[in-house]
């Protein structure tokens, strides 16, 4: 652990304090780690993944001596360090190909991670076709029955989330929209819900730009060009949130709900402001029932009296 | 007029951005992620792999969007924002919740009283020298009084009386003053988060007095006669508490049953006595007896002793 430090001038004081848990959360800095062998291709694939999230990823491209399924301290010493809570990890080795292990941190500590082996890979470079612009929020397309039911692959999902689009935003302009993630699981064959020793199998992530054409309707009709990089993930090993820490980090605060909820700045219903600038309200009365309405008693408008009167003449 | 025909063009023109699915895509538009939970097409997905896979985000793609375009929006010169919904999916946060600041005791105490901040601005308007000057800091109003050309000196003043060596000491106080009250808060705020208890340096605080008390009295004439320090507090005794003179019937009459409850009951010491008495033998005073006065713990000792020697083996 650090020791504490107290800033001595007013930058480093500003420089801690963003660095400060907040209530809305900046986007997660990603580290991308080298291991002590990282072949050509690991190397593209991730260099090209750093190009889509740019500007929020810091590259550690000398050898690092890292096993973190054996020891996961250092990840833990660079987030702190570096502000960061997700690392990508590359390594290369006989036993495990081209391998990259996406890690968690919350409150600088591991959360959870998950390890991926890379195949079939077609670089950014290698398709000639437009590329989007960096620090554009990527759309994600994620395709199969498996990603809601096998927690393998929700584990996944959630970690390619967070990756390329965990920050919470509250608008986005439609027309800065230029790319999509797209993650699809191969059909299982062997029912890999039942049979839990079986292989799973592999997920396909494909990066296209898309052009919106107009369709005649408010909504354009989308049309997609292959980007890159294009590569397919065998899942490996992988480590489990601990289930405390995960409760912790799932925590969200009361007055965000609250605020959510009652429309604070947000949506508030049956509130307007008019031309002059008065807020104005609307309220529901309920509909208005004419039985109970007091109302002078004549005895003419007295039906259940006659009533009452015939049923004593018939007894 | 027939519509008809505008209504087939419109519904033409809608099919080409429907997506049909057996089972509806979930779209997260707050992440901007949609999902599609139908079970991949075996055939398809054989035939050419990158034309379904391509064909097959196109409309998750298509339905993503059509969920954003329906969001409610507002124009700007780039095109239409969107207002996002909050998300769906719950992602786990990098770091935990922020703690809520403590409060400091000026804080705490408007707070009870129900007084509201008011924004003090950092610069104000000199009349002097008709511009914003700053409150305090560099070229500050709260100088003033030590920057004056020229001061006022009472007539009985010292020879070496200096008003601009008197305001700087007070602007000075001032400052140490307010440097004192926040590192206070602070150790307030540190003590009150570190233990739910009251802090250390209260707890030594009450064990000094503790202390100071116990000492005032431990004279002979429990400290009647002690010469009083200036400044020294009066020590609080117990305080002694009376009935009052007046009680209602029942009270009364339960006081006095449990008085005579209590004198018909032996007192205990007598008891304890009477245990010993009631045998032929008084342990206690043959123990006391036995052993010269050095009690059982001696006795035992020496007649353990005694017999490991093998003085006298009958």
């Amino acid at each position: 652990m650090l020791r504490t430090v107290k800033p001595k001038n007013a930058r480093s004081k500003r420089a801690l304090e963003a660095r400060e848990p907040k209530e809305v959360e900046d986007p997660r800095t990603v580290i991308f780690v080298k291991g002590t062998h990282t072949g050509e291709r690991l190397n593209t694939v991730m260099k090209d993944l750093m190009a889509l999230k740019r500007p929020y990823s810091v590259s550690f491209s000398k050898k690092n001596t890292i096993r973190p399924f054996e020891d996961h301290s250092s990840l833990e010493f660079w987030a702190l360090k570096n502000d960061a809570s997700i690392f990508v990890v590359g390594q290369n080795s006989k036993k495990r190909p081209d391998n990259l292990t996406f890690a968690r941190i919350f409150d600088n500590r591991l959360l959870d991670m998950c390890e991926v082996g890379v195949e079939n890979i077609v670089s950014m470079e290698q398709l000639k076709t437009p590329k989007s612009t960096p620090g554009h929020k990527p759309l994600m397309h994620f395709s199969s029955e498996l990603f809601d039911s096998h927690p393998r692959y929700t584990q996944l999902k959630t970690m390619l989330m967070d990756l390329f689009n965990g920050q919470v935003i509250d608008s986005v302009c439609l027309s800065g929209l230029e790319h999509v993630i797209s993650v699809t699981v191969a059909p299982d064959t062997q029912d890999l819900i039942s049979a839990s020793s079986a292989t799973l199998p592999t997920v396909h992530v494909r990066t296209y730009t898309f052009k919106m054409l107009p369709s005649g309707v408010k909504t354009p009709r989308v049309e997609l060009t292959p980007m890159g990089p294009h590569f397919d993930l065998v899942l490996r090993r992988n480590r489990e949130a601990d289930e405390d820490l995960m409760k912790a980090a799932l925590k969200r605060s009361k007055i965000a709900k609250k605020d959510t909820e009652s429309g604070l700045g947000k949506k508030r219903k049956n509130l307007e402001v008019d031309e002059m600038g008065d807020l104005r309200g609307r309220v529901h009365v309920g509909s208005q029932s004419l039985d109970k309405l007091q109302r002078k008693k004549v005895k003419a408008l007295r039906g259940d009296d006659s009533e009452r009167v015939r049923k004593r003449v018939r007894t | 007029m027939d519509v008809s025909d505008i209504l087939a063009e419109r519904a033409e023109k809608q099919k080409s951005i429907a997506v049909e699915r057996e089972i509806p895509l979930e779209t997260d538009t707050g992440l901007l992620t949609v999902t599609d939970l139908n079970p991949i097409d075996l055939e398809s997905y054989n035939e050419d792999l990158e034309a379904f896979l391509q064909s097959n985000a196109r409309d998750g793609v298509q339905a993503l969007l059509n969920a954003l375009f329906a969001l409610p929006s507002t124009p700007s010169p780039d095109g239409p924002v969107a207002k996002l919904p909050p998300p769906i999916t719950q992602l786990p946060r990098a770091k935990p919740l922020p703690k809520p600041k403590p409060l400091t005791k000026w804080e705490k105490f408007a707070k009870e009283k129900g007084i509201s901040h008011r924004k003090r601005e950092k610069a104000v308007w000199d009349e002097e020298k008709q511009e914003w000057v700053n409150r305090w800091g560099w070229k500050g109003k709260n100088k003033e009084l030590e920057e004056q050309w020229l001061a006022e000196v009472p007539a009985n003043a010292d020879t070496d009386h200096d008003p601009s060596k008197i305001a700087r000491k007070e602007r000075k106080t001032r400052v140490a003053k307010n440097e004192r009250q926040m590192a206070q808060n602070v150790a307030r705020a540190q003590g009150e988060s570190a233990t739910s208890g009251p802090s250390t340096r209260e707890q030594r605080k009450n064990e000094i007095n503790r202390t100071l008390a116990t000492s005032r009295v431990s004279t002979a004439s429990m400290g009647r006669f002690d010469k009083v320090l200036e400044g020294e507090k009066k020590s609080k005794g117990l305080k002694r508490k009376f009935e009052p003179a007046e009680a209602p019937v029942e009270q009364e009459k339960a006081a006095n049953l449990a008085l005579i409850q209590r004198m018909e009951k032996e007192p205990r010491q007598k008891k304890a006595k009477k245990d010993t008495v009631d045998g032929v033998l008084n342990v206690r005073k043959a123990i006391r007896a036995t052993s010269g006065g050095r009690g059982s713990v001696a006795l035992g000792k020496s007649l353990k002793g005694g017999r490991t020697k093998g003085k006298s083996r009958r």
